[in-house]
């Protein structure tokens, strides 16, 4: 089986390339960790923290002075801080897909990169949750708005609400991830606890490691903990995703009233999701020298599932406009055929189309699945696709609704293009930090991984396709 | 004070063989250290079945009925509030945070009860940890340890490890 790993590598088709054993694996994907910062992460640091003053500046705003600083009003009562708070939660999801649903499938190319985009989902769900929280208004009243708390008004939450789903559905979905990701990473920090050469960071990493000794007794219930942890996170992250969907579809808004919404949501989700993980993790492997545990092998899998849930979105746009043609209904019509296309947003609806269902399409060819430049940029703009996409469900669909005299046009503020430029800065100065003090990639699952290549147990073989050119 | 007989291994293989071994003969407190889960160990080393999936069933059951009952009280007996005239007690629109809490109490009880009650974890000391050697067992190596509270047990301890195929064999010592 070790020669045939060295063929698959010749093929571009390994999941771990060239001849590694433990070893030179805990070398490579620690030396990260152990090595000075060099000027290139610092620099990215230095912007990510600027952009995160800039969060904070924007939510002081926000707070101090109120809601009015955001640029939504009626007609257009939910704008950026609805946009946002969907795409940083639909951006999440691709972690959860990646570490659960697709360790249940057995897809074993998920090992390498599980880790990286579970801490993805968990910072995307951290700036996620900002946004609704700040919608409220006044967050320090929002305790008793959004959970069930005791207080003096003896008034419960309506749970008859969607909203209210959508806040028990987004926190258990982070809990659900934090824990998950800490159960896995558990090995890790042992691992990081005992390569350290310094005593300082072998006491903070034995902290953090609460002991773990990989003891067999220990590897045995970790397992199933483990495999139910995800078996619980799949339709978990199903649930999340639709609930955020019913917060639309459950009105009678034209243009979100429709039932179309959760399934569409949720390949939205995973599409924009798996775009983050490419943007992310392509110049992350070749920075942080991964590129023998991220094979181009992970990067085309990843390249086929944006593609295949592409096609699903884009399905749902189709499905979107016939629902709204053939159910006669003017208003519907309206949003469709007029608002969107040929209103004066038009040009965010084609930017949509563009992104969204055009953009994917080049990921048929396996040129384009295997060619680094190719993948960052379609994946950044399946990024923008899917924002937009947002941005024209929620303020095209308001910003003419049913009767004339109601329309206005929106204008984001400087505080709303502040907090969305703060979140992208906070998500990435909590990632830059993440890769420089925790193992990016599942340091135990690769050296699993390896060993059952090595034992042949995996038995993989590329497919036709895959092997027939070189 | 209890004393760990510790032996090294190379390769996962050699290690659960010498576990099988030394279990059928018997040695006091077996366990084995790895970096990733080595296959077959449970078997080597007769570990009854999990209690995990019977907590995640319990949690989850817990989970959703308090879920489920938190928002029948709350919306049709402690304060009912009438929405459009819709009947107080929603049986449909109950359904998804009753999922969410299932869920909820599922991952909290399989998480902390794996943590504090099966690994026994957080702890600051464990005798294994007296070696430096030992720091290979989250690395590269694969180790197994035999306890024993008697000095004079340690040196046929130590043979019987070596004639297993230990690569490396020593005893540490609590230190309390």
């Amino acid at each position: 089986m070790a020669e045939n790993a060295a063929i698959y590598a010749l093929r571009g088709t390994a999941l771990i390339e060239g001849q590694q054993d433990d070893g030179t694996l805990n070398k490579t994907l620690l030396d990260f960790i152990w090595q000075r910062a060099r000027p290139g992460w610092l620099f990215l640091l230095a912007i990510g923290l600027a952009l995160t003053g800039l969060l904070f500046a924007a939510i002081t705003v926000t707070l101090a002075i109120g809601i009015g600083m955001w640029g939504n009003n009626i007609p257009v009562a939910w704008a950026f801080g609805i946009i946002n708070f969907v795409w940083w939660i639909g951006i999440g999801h691709a972690g959860t897909l990646i570490s659960a649903i697709l360790l249940l499938f057995q897809q074993k190319w998920r090992t390498s990169i599980n880790r990286f985009a579970e801490a993805m989902t968990l910072f995307a769900v951290l700036q996620a949750a900002l946004f609704p929280v700040l919608h409220t208004g006044r967050p320090w009243f929002a305790i008793y708005w959004l959970f069930p708390y005791p207080s003096t008004l003896k008034i419960w939450p309506q749970f008859k609400s969607p909203l209210m789903w959508d806040v028990f559905a987004v926190s258990t979905y982070f809990i659900t991830s934090l824990l998950f990701w800490y159960l896995g990473l558990l090995p890790d920090l042992a691992a990081l606890r005992d390569s350290s050469s310094s005593r300082r960071s072998r006491i903070v990493y034995g902290i953090f490691a609460l002991g773990w000794r990989g003891s067999a007794r220990h590897w045995h219930h970790y397992k199933i903990a483990y495999l139910l942890l995800a078996g619980l996170a799949t339709p978990l992250v199903l649930s999340v995703h639709t609930i955020v969907s019913w917060d639309f579809a459950l009105s009678i808004v034209p243009g979100w009233h429709t039932t179309i919404f959760p399934p569409y949501f949720v390949a939205g989700a995973v599409f924009s999701g798996f775009a983050m993980v490419l943007t992310l993790i392509i110049p992350a492997r070749r920075f942080m020298h991964f590129k023998h545990v991220v094979t181009l092998r992970h990067l085309d899998s990843m390249a086929k599932v944006m593609l295949c849930t592409g096609l699903i979105v884009a399905y749902g746009y189709i499905m979107e406009h016939f629902a709204a043609w053939y159910s006669g209904n003017v208003y519907e019509q309206h949003v469709f055929f007029f608002t969107r296309p040929r209103g004066p947003m038009a040009w965010a609806y084609y930017l949509q189309m563009f992104c969204n269902v055009l953009v994917p399409q080049v990921f048929w060819l396996r040129w384009a699945r295997r060619n680094i430049a190719v993948l960052w940029i379609g994946s950044v703009l399946v990024n923008v696709g899917m924002w937009f996409e947002r941005f024209n469900i929620i303020v095209t669909s308001l910003h003419q609704d049913f009767i004339p005299s109601n329309w206005a046009m929106y204008y984001p503020t400087w505080v709303d293009l502040s907090l969305l430029a703060g979140t992208i800065g906070f998500f990435g100065t909590l990632f830059l930090l993440f890769l420089k003090f925790v193992p990016a990639i599942a340091l135990s699952e690769i050296k699993e991984l390896r060993h059952e290549m090595a034992e042949g147990a995996l038995d993989y073989q590329p497919t036709e396709m895959e092997g027939a050119k070189p | 004070m209890r004393r760990f007989v510790l032996g090294e291994f190379s390769e996962p293989a050699a290690c659960v063989e010498a576990a099988r071994k030394l279990h059928a003969e018997g040695v006091p407190g077996l366990d084995a250290y790895s970096p990733y889960p080595m296959h077959g160990i449970d078997e080597a080393l007769e570990l009854p079945r999990s209690r995990v999936p019977l907590i995640a069933l319990t949690g989850g059951v817990l989970g959703a009925s308090g879920g489920y009952a938190m928002q029948w009280w709350m919306n049709s007996v402690n304060y009912s509030i009438n929405v459009g005239n819709r009947p107080p007690h929603g049986f449909w629109t109950n359904i998804p945070i009753t999922f969410e809490s299932g869920v909820l109490i599922s991952v909290l009880s399989i998480f902390f009860s794996s943590i504090f009650y099966f690994f026994k974890l957080p702890r600051t000391y464990h005798p294994v940890f007296e070696s430096e050697k030992f720091r290979t067992a989250s690395l590269d190596k694969f180790w197994l340890s035999a306890e024993t509270e008697d000095q004079d047990q340690v040196s046929s301890l130590e043979a019987r490890f070596r004639s297993a195929g230990a690569l490396r064999v020593h005893t540490v010592v609590e230190q309390v």
